[in-house]
């Protein structure tokens, strides 16, 4: 069933996509370098900058804000002021007026040979805690979900920018020539706060905007409409052929009319290869056990499907996978994502119910097959939750000025916790990363320069950290 | 002489009362100078200028660093940021940054000799205006024409070719031509009854039938839709807010109806731009719908933090400036709002001053103003006097409700009273404004606070005590509102009174729960709440005695009843209403004008560090002056700022709209950075003909019909030869300019996402060339907090031009969003052109596509003849305007009309510009 697709047979040439370039002489050690991308293949696998330890990212995404005291950031000082209010902390947060201080919801444990202290809530991912590389220092620059979003994926909290896996795709291309570069694979629920702002492509080129799909839903129009048939399609696609190889007499080398004709061969490719990579019926019921899809509730099956997916693509060598454990509305019951504004104990134990055995399969299911070598795993969220409690004494509002991310994989440092927030886990306090260190080392481990991986755009050369970012060398391996 | 502080030391205990009260002269090369080289030269000095500041000269302080605020204001050292850094105790910014700190003598020292005028010997003249000698800040002079005959256009072009020895192309063959002029000019593919007859009018007299060509397309309603969408491009209009809610801006499209208009009607552009920046004075209203085109987060979404509140405020601001300097300046003025413009000579204090002119501007819907003769207002005098028709058949009868959406209007008898009390039947109600009218003056609120009116009421707190009840006369509508809640089955229900600052005659009285909410945004589950609340109304008698005058039972349901032929004209009413809120003048999200505050210096950008107070100007580098201070009403701010901006002397705005219009019909403006003629973007290239065609805007010598005619401008442009050159490949050309940047050929390119729908749906004949109104909708309606979902991108109210699709920031259409449409997050002067597998999916899977391949099959059996062969010669016709050639012909054997239509439509001669 191969090539059943509309493919057109490529044509190949040597004319490069310009970026969107003023003509400007610019040539300093920080001059931007522009990615030398072949309009026919724009997904053409390119080098980075420098040799950079990791190939390709997955980035696991909570929306809503995981509560970093719960999980992975503890701090035995919330039990010793348990229900009091010690000064310095803020009358108003987010939300509004705040309550007192409130310990762990869960307990915490040491867990692996390093005795990494982390807690119930998530005991699959924290019994990873040896593979991990903790940051506790995070801050960021609102405390909104969708600016939030914004900020953690594009680096801006205004929409409109590029996000992480476009920059990445736009600068290295992929390894895989029959998907997409740069996936995105939505929660079962729907988008998350800054829905497609968060794969977008922002003001670079469409081709490296990420394209979204699950276990369970396609990329839309993928499949050929139940009017036509195979024949139907073949049949189009030969005279499209025929009508495209005429046209091309009369331009003969141009670059842009192949690279429409190349399209359509990619399009063609992907009516195989994307329902091949969905159809999950294949994995082994080792595998299906160990991610989970068989139990629990609906959205934790649905969601160890996406990760087995996830996995699926990384194994194909997709430069960038963008998984989400978390969708839109705000607030409510809490079940939609992380934000827990009332019963954290209930909505929290909700969300990690989904999260916490499927995540920690597939890190060790890559691991296990030697990907983690080639891959970073990325666990992130928008900010942490406060040590407090809001006024209605059972939730934790939003807390931008510390939290907790993690990386795993090629090219950091494993069992290793860099920062640390205050002795209340209230603001960073030792180390502090900007999110704008955090996404310059994520580029620094694919081999990138993020002061010189940069597109023009009215007026000024545009990148993933604005004018800030350093990296963090003391995470790498 | 020796060191000051030498000279004062040895008496020591009395320094610091010496220095700031007995007056002895610091000296700049004695005293000064010695303390700025131990401490400050090494990084701000003649090797080095960090933050671009250096000590050693007056004017460099005068003007101060990147940060924007003067180092030093000779007379007041607390003005003055040198002393401010130095005497600062935050690590982040104190300075020196390392090292040792400067001793309380020495900093008192550089005080008192500020404030006794900074005497420095030999600096005293130069008194730092910010210079450039940036090309885009010069004066227009207009250029001579390189001699040649014909359009200048081609004058300048030809000279160039011929200076890069560049050999030009041939004109376009007549199908290419008539292909390309009709795409640009109105965004549609010729239709094939049009090619045809041009192509025999071509051949005849090929200038003449080329004129009448193009002056029918700039005649058509459809070249206003296709240059309308370039212009929203630019300031990233849409019809929904972005960020969180992502709510829908109600009635956000009579501003695009407006910028469709102005394009239609060769509106002037220095018109144009007044407009949209003070239509509110200029009976125009709605043209300011251009101010809150971008993105915004609104102020209920950014948490209770005061700190975010005015952060929020102050980066809706930063949206406005944005929109205005991108669009009309082609300047990136945010860059100076944290510090002064890296490239450009824009100061922080620059950024400051534009912002208070817009002071009064916040993203919100009011009530557009228009002049007598404005289309809207017309058909709305008519509406009103059809209303007025039926509301004299229900009077006869007694009083009756109206329906109005934001508010509930009861109609009564006029009656003469010093107070009047509403007593509510229901124990629960909600009422952000409570308005009274009379039949003396018709628009006059008789119950405003304004007006002297007081109201009580029970219960007067509101619910919790938080809702009070003087909130029903405030004049504002909105969640700000009386929340009157008294237990079920509470003997005393809510009521109000108002007492009249004078006897008065009312005949109307208004209620609404939420108006605000109404007015805004629409399309979600959750509707604003419009509850139906049973009340009496009683007047005051001159004896003190109230009495009943008004029972909303009576005149909504008994007198229906009494009188059944009264239901005909309520009905006709209602109906009135909803097409008086279509056509005529209506609220829309084109901006809320709101009392204004003193506008000041933010530093770092930051809300919470305000400075300086600035006034109202346009940049200093160009004369932005204004003569406006902080007294100076919101309309006249942006009058006087809208003329500054629009004269015809000012050295942007007539050079960066003249290289838009080149942008969209040669695909690459002659700047080919159209927002950024700072010098962070790309020089001219063709530097002269930019400031001839810039002169020619302004002040029209051979084509123009009138100053600062658009029309004008593009139809010069289009007459050119350059323009109608072929697009064919010359590999030595292409060698030596692969970009066709110096124009030896036209250069083709993808057409635009609308383009293709457009045509598609002309060709199938189902494209309903309905011009402006509201937006078709392929949306469903939402939770508040949740995301837009595409439900129907292809169903028949869908087939109008992709103009009118709504536009919902950051959502999808699943088709020809693929194609470079924008998500207007960003102000997008130019769309990149990319390719990718999407595309190919969606232009040959997607519903709408397989669909529109069908009906064009049918038409072509109805319209092409019997025989198949001329049946797809048809489709051919249509689709690319040509025959098929005998291969092609032959290639089609055995494939369905429908199929052929599909590939057609896929094929790249109907996606790119011959």
């Amino acid at each position: 069933m191969r090539n059943t697709g509309f493919s057109l047979g490529g044509l190949g040439l040597a004319h490069l996509l310009a970026a969107e370039d003023p003509d400007r002489a610019a040539s300093s050690s920080k001059s931007p370098i522009r990615p030398p991308i072949d309009p026919d293949q724009p997904y053409a696998p390119r080098g980075g900058h420098f040799e950079g330890a990791a190939q390709q990212v997955l980035v696991i995404y909570c929306p809503g804000a995981v509560s970093h005291v719960d999980t992975f950031d503890y701090k035995p000082a919330l039990k010793k002021f348990h229900g009091q209010k010690p000064p310095g902390l803020p009358s108003v947060t987010f939300e509004g007026p705040t309550g007192n201080i409130a310990k762990p919801f869960w307990e915490f444990k040491p867990r692996g040979q390093t005795g990494k202290m982390t807690s119930d809530l998530l005991p699959e991912m924290g019994s990873l805690a040896d593979d991990f590389c903790f940051l506790h220092s995070l801050h960021t620059q609102t405390s909104a979900h969708p600016q939030g979003e914004n900020f953690f994926n594009t680096g801006f909290t205004m929409e409109g920018f590029p996000s992480f896996g476009a920059w990445a795709t736009y600068a290295l291309g992929s390894e895989c020539s029959e998907l997409p570069a740069f996936v995105a694979i939505n929660d079962p629920r729907g988008l998350a706060r800054s829905g497609k702002n968060n794969f977008g492509c922002g003001f670079l080129p469409a081709a490296f905007q990420g394209t979204d799909f699950n276990a369970r839903n396609p990329p839309s129009n993928l499949n050929r409409p139940a009017s036509l048939s195979a024949a139907d399609d073949r049949k189009t696609v030969n005279l499209l052929r025929h009508l495209n190889r005429k046209h091309l007499e009369k331009y003969p080398g141009d670059a842009d009319l192949a690279a429409r004709i190349a399209s359509y061969e990619l399009a063609g490719k992907m009516q195989t290869s994307v329902p091949e990579m969905m159809d999950l019926s294949g994995e082994p019921d080792f595998i299906q056990t160990e991610y989970g899809t068989e139990v629990g509730s609906d959205l934790k099956r649905a969601y160890a499907r996406n990760c087995i997916l996830a996995r699926r693509l990384v194994e194909k060598g997709v430069r960038v996978v963008q998984l989400f454990n978390g969708s839109d509305p705000s607030g409510g019951n809490g079940i939609t994502n992380w934000d827990s504004h009332s019963d954290i104990l209930k909505t929290h134990a909700m969300q990690a119910e989904i999260m916490d055995q499927p995540t920690a399969a597939l890190i060790r299911d890559l691991k296990r097959r030697g990907l983690l070598d080639r891959t970073l795993v990325v666990w992130c969220t928008e900010f942490g939750r406060m040590p407090f409690l809001q006024s209605n004494g059972t939730g934790r509002d939003h807390n931008p000025d510390t939290f907790t991310c993690m990386l795993a994989g090629a090219g950091v440092k494993k069992g290793f916790s860099y920062g640390e927030s205050d002795e209340f886990g209230h603001k960073a306090a030792v180390d502090p990363v900007e999110v704008y260190d955090f996404n310059a080392t994520i580029l620094h481990l694919l081999g990138l320069d993020h002061e010189r991986l940069s597109y023009y755009h009215n007026g000024l050369e545009r990148r993933l950290t604005n004018v800030h970012g350093h990296v963090i060398k003391d995470v790498l391996a | 002489m020796g060191n000051l502080l030498h000279r004062v030391k040895s008496g020591s205990l009395i320094t610091f009362f010496l220095l700031s009260a007995v007056a002895i002269a610091v000296e700049y090369e004695d005293d000064v100078l010695p303390i700025l080289e131990d401490h400050c030269v090494k990084c701000h000095g003649p090797d080095k200028q960090k933050a671009g500041l250096r000590v050693d000269q007056r004017l460099s302080l005068l003007r101060g660093g990147d940060a924007g605020f003067p180092s030093l204001v000779p007379g007041a050292p607390v003005k003055s940021h040198l002393i401010e850094r130095i005497r600062s105790r935050d690590a982040s910014e104190q300075m020196p940054p390392k090292g040792e700190r400067l001793s309380e003598e020495e900093v008192e020292l550089l005080e008192q000799w500020i404030r006794d005028g900074a005497e420095w010997p030999g600096q005293m003249q130069d008194l730092g205006a910010i210079q450039s000698n940036h090309w885009s800040f010069a004066a227009v002079v207009r250029p001579d024409v390189p001699a040649a005959a014909g359009n200048p256009v081609d004058s300048f072009i030809t000279a160039k070719l011929a200076a890069r020895g560049l050999t030009a192309n041939g004109p376009a063959d007549a199908r290419s031509l008539i292909r390309r002029v009709s795409t640009i000019l109105t965004g549609l593919l010729p239709e094939p009854g049009r090619v045809a007859r041009f192509l025999e009018d071509y051949a005849a007299d090929a200038e003449g039938a080329y004129m009448e060509l193009v002056d029918e397309l700039l005649s058509s309603p459809h070249f206003g839709e296709r240059w309308a969408q370039h212009w929203l491009d630019v300031i990233r209009w849409a019809e929904s807010n972005g960020s969180e809610s992502n709510l829908y801006r109600k009635n956000a499209w009579q501003y695009r109806d407006y910028v469709v208009r102005a394009f239609n009607e060769d509106r002037p552009y220095d018109k144009f731009v007044r407009e949209q920046i003070a239509g509110d004075s200029l009976g125009t209203g709605e043209a300011t719908g251009f101010l809150v085109a971008g993105p915004h987060v609104p102020a209920a979404t950014v948490g209770r933090e005061p700190s975010a509140i005015r952060q929020a405020r102050a980066d809706r601001m930063d949206e406005i400036l944005q929109t205005v300097g991108a669009s009309i300046m082609g300047m990136t003025i945010g860059c100076a709002r944290c510090h002064n413009h890296k490239f450009d000579p824009i100061t922080i204090s620059d950024y400051y001053a534009m912002t208070a002119v817009f002071q009064d501007v916040e993203f919100g819907s009011r009530f557009p103003e228009f002049d007598v003769e404005h289309p809207r207002r017309k058909r709305g005098e008519k509406l009103w006097s059809q209303i007025a028709d039926q509301r004299k058949i229900l009077r006869r009868t007694g009083g009756w409700e109206e329906n109005w959406g934001a508010y509930r209007e009861w109609h009564f008898g006029a009656v003469e009273a010093g107070a009047i009390r509403l007593r509510f039947k229901t124990p629960n109600v909600t009422i952000d404004e409570l308005q009274l009218f009379g039949p003396a003056e018709r628009s006059v609120n008789l119950a405003h606070r304004g007006r002297g009116a007081t109201v009580r009421g029970f219960p007067a707190e509101g619910n919790e005590g938080r809702n009070p009840i003087n909130r029903v006369n405030d004049g504002e509508f909105g969640t700000m509102a009386w929340r009157g809640r008294v237990e079920k089955n509470a003997q005393e229900k809510p009521w109000i009174q108002v007492d009249f600052s004078e006897r008065v005659k009312i005949d109307r009285l208004r209620l609404s729960s939420n108006r605000e909410y109404f007015f805004d945004t629409g399309y979600l589950t959750q509707k604003p709440n419009l509850p139906r609340y049973d009340f009496d109304l009683e007047v005051r008698q001159p004896d003190g005695k109230w009495k009943s005058r008004v029972g909303t039972w009576y005149i909504t349901r008994k007198l229906n009843e009494l009188h059944p032929e009264r239901k005909e004209a309520l009905a006709e009413i209602q109906k009135l209403i909803s097409r008086l809120g279509e056509e005529g003048p209506q609220p829309g999200f084109v901006g809320r004008l709101i009392p204004m505050q003193v506008t000041r210096v933010l530093h770092r950008g930051s809300p919470e560090s305000p400075r300086d107070e600035v006034a109202p100007a346009g940049l200093d580098i160009l004369k932005g002056n204004l003569d406006l201070d902080s007294e100076a009403p919101g309309s006249k701010r942006r009058a006087e700022f809208s003329s500054w901006l629009s004269d015809r002397n000012h050295p942007l705005t007539a050079r960066v709209m003249v290289n838009r219009m080149w942008h969209h019909i040669f695909g690459s403006g002659i700047v080919s950075t159209p927002s950024d003629f700072g010098s962070a973007g790309a020089p001219p290239s063709h530097p002269e003909l930019l400031d001839w065609l810039a002169a020619e805007f302004v002040s029209p010598t051979t084509y123009q019909p009138q100053a600062w005619s658009m029309k004008g401008m593009i139809r010069m442009l289009v007459m050119s030869e350059s323009f109608r050159r072929s697009s064919q490949p010359s590999p030595e050309a292409l060698d030596a300019d692969g970009g066709s940047r110096f124009l030896w050929r036209f250069p083709p390119r993808r057409v635009a996402a609308e383009v293709l729908r457009d045509s598609i749906l002309q060709a199938s004949g189902k494209l309903d060339r309905r011009v402006g109104g509201r937006s078709y909708r392929i949306h469903n309606v939402k939770k508040t907090y949740a995301q837009w979902e595409v439900v129907d991108n292809h169903g028949p109210q869908t087939w109008r031009r992709m103009l009118y699709q709504e536009r919902m920031r950051r959502v999808d259409d699943q088709i020809f969003t693929a194609f470079d449409f924008p998500d207007c997050g960003q102000v997008r002067a130019k769309r990149p052109i990319s390719t990718t597998p999407l595309q190919a999916l969606n232009l040959m899977n997607s519903p709408f596509v397989v669909e529109q391949s069908k009906f064009i099959a049918q038409r072509a059996m109805r319209e092409g003849g019997d025989a198949r062969e001329d049946q797809v010669r048809w489709l051919f016709d249509c689709l690319l305007s040509r025959a098929p050639q005998a291969g092609e012909m032959a290639a089609c054997e055995g494939v369905t009309l429908q199929l052929v239509a599909r590939s057609l439509m896929n094929s790249n001669e109907f996606g790119f510009l011959p």
